[in-house]
């Protein structure tokens, strides 16, 4: 019987439940929780998904992680798109290297100003060639994942599609470099990533769901407990402390 | 003994204008000057029977489809000083004379090629490379040579009687004298120079002007003859005309990548790289537009200056088509090679710089940043975008200033009025940007909304709440 369950384990016939092998090579993401759940951490290159509202600790999360990804390799930090100025304390304080550290914000569409005596056909031609900030953002992407000089990219895409996501897989493979979109809740649209994250606010930190994880099962839904490492961004118990209301 | 090469090129621009048409239909081409006279011919012209100096209505008869293009003297110079500048690389003393032809000085070069020779031969080998149709000739002086030349006597000897043989049984037409001075001169029954040449100077001095005693005084070599030799110029620049007008700027990139495989061969010679090209494009109507490409790094490959100037030229509308390109460096600086790990697992495709570089060329040098931390009071100014990758004040050995980590990571640029209830958890942190402007003051909070978004509230001297930031 066994030397049976050998033969076909050894043609790869049979399928064990519990070898849970990672398809990508994890790193640590600073939270324990986190990488419990994870089986090792956040993955060391490819597309990392995030899907939260803004400001509820999204980054946060990231910081330690962007942070060792940084140290390790000493290599870039792209933020590609942000939604607003980023905030250098805010990243110096969190011991990033500011001057390892790249923005790069494609210029909103320039109102076409027409000179005399263009035709309008070459004029549409033009317009045709000429690329949308978005689609500046998704180049810019691409070009710094493949240049194997960037440690990782953070971009804030307004909307994705599937062929995108996989060519800056890609790339992100191809330059070994990591990538976080972060992606509005209501874009449900699933993404040939290596590990996809909804995130939703808690008193205490993130209530974090692993939507899709490369190799493994879906799990229940966990928190993160940010209240060692930002206790001025987690709501005490109510009773400690009374809340004041403002607005 | 002095020794000198003059070149003679009979049809440098109507060659030069050829070369950068390889692939055009062949048709018989003459280049005009002011008084319709034709200036230079192609091959195809030659061919037809068609003779230099001949006038227009007589070309026009002998070829009907004969190309009439004009003669641009300040264009032939530019060609002139481009091929000048190539055999530099072969041979020191180059003096121009134009509109057409280069003063070689040989006796310097004699002793570093062993002989004349070999130096023809490189001097030669490299003639044939740029294509030019030339004529050639030694002489014991500049104007001696350069009658030679003219007589395409191609002589390359330092035997000084074979060359003074020659000189004598040259005509009178290939030489400097003006056209009346020679009519003059065949009336008196002197057809060679050799004849001329045994007339004493005193007797030629009672019947002529000072001019011809000058000249003949140079071609012997009696008065001294100073040459302006040619200096390297420090920089790059080439102007290359188009065969027909380009409008797209896509199609340009093939023209620019001949001015760029020349940049990188004296780049290269030079042992040099450059960080900045100036590309200026010519309109017919509109003033020339220029374009700077730069590269952070520092690049000498046609290939990669290539690729900037495409991801530049992509997004370029073109307000009506080109005819001419110009490409401009004016400072070459050593080149540097990046030292890697030896047992680097991951090898980059290119620098952090070249990546700087391809983003600025596509998509603006504003649209790329980098960021860093001022000593300011105001949170709006304490975090400020600066040329990216630039090293800040800690590694000058400067401390930086001290960060705040409990601040947000997204600043409003416009701080947005609160319109919703929030928690307050934190606070309040006064902020006064002028210690003596009071009503500027503003109060810090940190609240929480429905959602859970973390927002940094401040409310002003008048009890106004407005959002400036969100913790992400």
């Amino acid at each position: 019987m066994s030397a049976l369950l050998d033969q076909l384990a050894r043609r790869q016939l049979v399928w064990h439940g519990d070898s849970q092998q990672l398809a990508y090579q994890a790193v640590s993401s600073g939270y324990p929780e986190l990488d419990q759940q994870l089986a090792g951490g956040l993955p060391l290159t490819g597309l990392i998904d995030m899907q939260s509202e803004a400001g509820i600790g999204e980054l946060r999360l990231l910081l330690p992680y962007l942070l060792q990804q940084q140290q390790q390799s000493q290599r870039l930090l792209v933020f590609i798109a942000p939604p607003a100025e980023l905030s250098a304390d805010m990243l110096a304080g969190a011991g990033l290297d500011l001057s390892q550290l790249l923005i790069v914000t494609p210029a909103p569409e320039r109102s076409a100003s027409k000179p005399a005596g263009y035709n309008t056909k070459a004029t549409q031609r033009r317009a045709a060639k000429k690329l949308t900030p978005k689609q500046e953002a998704l180049w810019a992407a691409e070009q710094c994942l493949q240049s194997g000089c960037c440690a990782c990219v953070l971009l804030w895409p307004a909307a994705i599609s599937l062929a995108q996501a996989r060519r800056l897989q890609l790339a992100a493979e191809q330059g070994a470099a990591s990538m976080v979109l972060f992606r509005n809740l209501s874009q449900t649209l699933s993404l040939p990533v290596n590990l996809s994250l909804s995130l939703q606010a808690d008193r205490h930190g993130l209530q974090i769901t692993v939507l899709k994880r490369k190799g493994s099962w879906p799990a229940a839904p966990f928190l993160v407990d940010m209240q060692r490492r930002w206790p001025a961004l987690c709501l005490a118990d109510a009773a400690a402390e009374p809340m004041r209301q403002a607005g | 003994m002095a020794l000198f090469l003059y070149l003679h090129f009979p049809a440098l621009q109507l060659d030069h204008l050829q070369q950068s048409a390889e692939n055009s239909p062949q048709l018989p081409i003459a280049l005009v000057d002011q008084q319709h006279q034709l200036m230079q011919l192609n091959q195809l012209a030659l061919n037809a029977g068609l003779k230099l100096q001949m006038g227009l209505a007589s070309a026009a008869a002998l070829c009907p489809d004969l190309q009439l293009l004009p003669y641009r003297p300040a264009q032939q110079l530019k060609v002139l000083n481009n091929v000048a500048q190539q055999l530099y690389q072969l041979s020191s003393d180059i003096a121009l004379d134009p509109p057409a032809g280069l003063f070689l000085r040989l006796d310097g070069m004699l002793q570093l090629y062993r002989g004349l020779r070999p130096y023809w031969q490189q001097l030669s080998a490299k003639l044939n490379k740029l294509n030019y149709r030339y004529l050639y000739s030694c002489g014991a002086t500049p104007y001696a040579a350069k009658c030679l030349a003219k007589q395409q006597a191609a002589l390359i000897s330092s035997d000084t009687k074979q060359l003074s043989a020659a000189l004598h049984a040259s005509p009178l037409h290939a030489t400097e004298l003006a056209e009346p001075l020679q009519q003059q001169m065949a009336r008196l029954g002197i057809d060679t120079l050799g004849q001329l040449l045994a007339i004493a100077p005193g007797e030629l001095a009672r019947r002529f002007d000072s001019q011809l005693l000058s000249y003949l005084g140079r071609l012997r070599g009696d008065y001294y003859h100073a040459l302006d030799y040619l200096q390297p110029e420090p920089g790059f620049s080439r102007y290359l005309e188009l065969l027909y007008d380009i409008s797209d700027s896509t199609v340009l990139v093939r023209p620019l990548e001949k001015l760029l495989q020349q940049l990188e061969q004296q780049l290269g010679r030079a042992n040099c790289q450059c960080h900045q090209l100036l590309l200026t494009l010519f309109f017919r109507d509109n003033p020339p537009l220029q374009l700077c490409i730069g590269s952070a790094q520092g690049e000498y490959k046609a290939a990669a200056w290539l690729e900037l100037c495409q991801l530049q030229l992509q997004n370029l509308p073109l307000p009506e088509p080109v005819y001419g390109l110009q490409l401009d460096v004016n400072r070459f600086a050593g080149q540097q090679r990046p030292t890697e790990g030896l047992f680097q697992q991951q090898h980059a495709r290119m620098s952090a710089l070249q990546l700087l570089s391809i983003l600025q060329a596509r998509l603006g040098s504003a649209a790329v940043s980098g960021l860093t931390i001022q000593n300011q009071h105001l949170p709006e100014q304490a975090s400020q975008r600066s040329l990216p990758l630039v090293k800040g004040d800690s590694a000058k050995g400067q401390a930086a200033p001290a960060a705040f980590a409990l601040r947000p990571a997204f600043l409003l640029s416009n701080p947005q009025p609160l319109t919703e209830p929030v928690t307050i958890s934190q606070g309040p942190e006064r902020i006064c940007a002028d210690g003596w402007q009071l009503a500027a003051q503003r109060d810090y909070y940190i609240g929480r909304n429905r959602q859970g978004q973390w927002l940094w509230l401040y409310r002003n001297a008048r009890q106004q709440w407005f959002v400036h930031g969100w913790f992400s």
